[in-house]
């Protein structure tokens, strides 16, 4: 699969499936990617898909602030290319031993 | 405020040149009565917990034989004291005393210094012994550009009426006491009782607490982080919370249970309900608007400081990780922090958690938006369908805080007729 990937600071990772972007007519990750006063960790890279802006070490270092707009926009105005994965294994942890009890919250976790 | 087991605070004495009386911890009776036999009777069992008044509650007895340790060991080990189960026990040396003095030093927040405080009423609350005028008691803030040298701390105390030899080892213990201070980042190192002995002055009782922000820069105490929750152990929940603030700096999630059973509510009539607040003062003004509708937050939560959208994803998802909670209210009220990142995050948890609904909140849930971007995190709640569902409710910068709470009400009753529960 082509893709871009980095990691972030605050542990998780983001990954495109660029192969979808091809035919993405919106390429919304990339414009929702503004911090205002900070410029853009995403660009429109030579072949017109989105690509980090910034070396994945500084985006790894807190370049990529984690305000999850590209993640929505993707979501929203694109094709579902792009995963923003957040771990909380301690939360996780914790909804299984509540599952384990037969305590867990009825809410589709 | 992480607070350390007496074992543990008289680890860090002992290492910084105070003396304490001999023991070892043990958690059977067996090993309680070898350890008694190796150090010589009489001995004094403590129970460590983490609570106060120990002697009060009988967590603390002593034995002058084998029989009476074992007898004793039995009792105290398995019960619960002040809530807390007793699963270890400290065995020590009694010590004979000829008179108790209580040693402090605390972080003090109206002298924005280290409070230095010594009272000759040794070995009971110094709040009591202040309020039945007994014994005399001396405090000084110390500098901590000087930090507390012995010949300051022995200027401090030189007015108690005790002897001069008994003053001058007294100023000794005050100035490595505040290195314990200092050197583990405490808020309070405390001794109550400080004994008087003829062999000079032993620390028979040890109180250490850390600051919480401090607890990084301490992994040789093995602490586990998590927010203020008084005299209490943290949750699982809380301690899950906690992770993640540990190591991203960027806005808060200061997440404590206020009612982590739901006791608190069931006792006094109400409904248990998910709570999160950007700012404290709102916080406190929506919580007194939805406590006498009825209903009482099961945790408070603050996500101020324009924290990330992840950090309000993974805190959304503690919140929400509450079984017992018919509910869940957002407030904000800041002009400080980006509310359409903060909004970004809660859109991010609510459709990963309600996934299996379509994304569609199966409690209902009230959010105020009010403060910077409040209007596109209104677009954004509306973009991604979270406020077409029925049990959603989103409210904008003109909205009140009694509002709030009266929209949730209504909204709650609803889903509850909806339910045929009867309505609260």
């Amino acid at each position: 699969m082509k893709e871009v990937a980095w990691n972030v600071f605050s542990g998780g990772s983001v990954t495109i499936d660029l192969e979808r972007c091809v035919s993405c007519a919106t390429k919304a990750c990339v414009s929702a990617c503004n911090v205002p006063n900070l410029g853009s960790a995403l660009a429109l890279g030579p072949d017109g898909l989105p690509a980090l802006a910034i070396a994945p070490e500084r985006a790894a270092q807190g370049g990529c602030i984690e305000c999850l707009a590209c993640d929505l926009a993707c979501q929203s105005d694109g094709l579902g290319a792009l995963t923003f994965s957040l771990p909380t294994p301690e939360v996780d942890a914790y909804l299984d031993a509540l599952r384990v009890a037969g305590d867990a919250p009825g809410r589709g976790w | 405020m992480p607070k350390l087991l007496e074992y543990r605070g008289k680890a860090l004495l002992r290492k910084a040149g105070i003396a304490t009386p001999d023991g070892r911890v043990v958690s059977t009776a067996g090993e309680a009565r070898s350890v008694a036999e190796a150090l010589g009777f009489p001995v004094a069992l403590k129970a460590q917990i983490l609570a106060g008044k120990r002697g009060l509650g009988g967590g603390i007895a002593f034995a002058n034989d084998g029989v009476e340790v074992e007898a004793a060991a039995q009792r105290l080990l398995g019960t619960s004291l002040y809530g807390w189960p007793v699963t270890e026990l400290l065995i020590e040396t009694k010590c004979p005393i000829l008179s108790e003095l209580y040693v402090a030093v605390i972080s003090d927040t109206a002298a924005r210094a280290p409070l230095m405080i010594v009272s000759t009423s040794g070995g009971v609350e110094i709040e009591q012994a202040a309020q039945a005028g007994t014994g005399t008691t001396v405090s000084a803030a110390v500098d901590m550009r000087r930090g507390a040298p012995a010949y300051w701390c022995l200027d401090v105390v030189r007015t108690l009426p005790l002897p001069e030899a008994t003053l001058v080892a007294l100023a000794g213990v005050l100035a490595r006491l505040y290195e314990v201070y200092r050197h583990n980042d405490c808020t309070i190192a405390e001794i109550n009782p400080l004994a008087v002995t003829e062999r000079g002055l032993i620390a028979l009782d040890a109180r250490i607490a850390i600051d919480d922000d401090a607890v990084f820069r301490h992994p040789e105490l093995e602490l586990e982080r998590s927010q203020e929750v008084g005299d209490r152990n943290a949750t699982a929940l809380e301690l899950a919370a906690a992770k993640i603030d540990e190591h991203d700096h960027r806005g808060s999630t200061h997440f404590v249970q206020i009612d982590p059973d739901g006791s608190l509510a069931k006792a006094q009539g109400k409904i248990s309900i998910g709570f999160d607040g950007i700012g404290t003062g709102v916080s406190m003004a929506v919580m007194d608007e939805l406590v006498p509708l009825g209903f009482l937050p099961m945790n408070f939560c603050d996500t101020s400081g324009n924290p990330t959208g992840s950090k309000l994803y993974r805190i959304t998802k503690a919140i929400l990780a509450q079984p017992l909670i018919e509910g869940y209210v957002f407030a904000s009220c800041l002009s400080s922090q980006q509310l359409d990142v903060t909004a970004r995050g809660i859109i991010k948890a609510f459709k990963e958690i309600f996934a299996p609904h379509g994304g569609a909140p199966t409690i209902p849930c009230v959010f105020s938006f009010r403060g910077a971007w409040d209007d596109v995190a209104l677009d954004l709640f509306h973009q991604h369908g979270i406020d077409a569902h029925p049990w959603v409710r989103i409210l904008g910068r003109d909205s009140t805080e009694r509002e709030l709470a009266q929209t949730f009400k209504d909204l709650h009753e609803r889903w509850r007729a909806a339910r045929g529960m009867a309505i609260a």
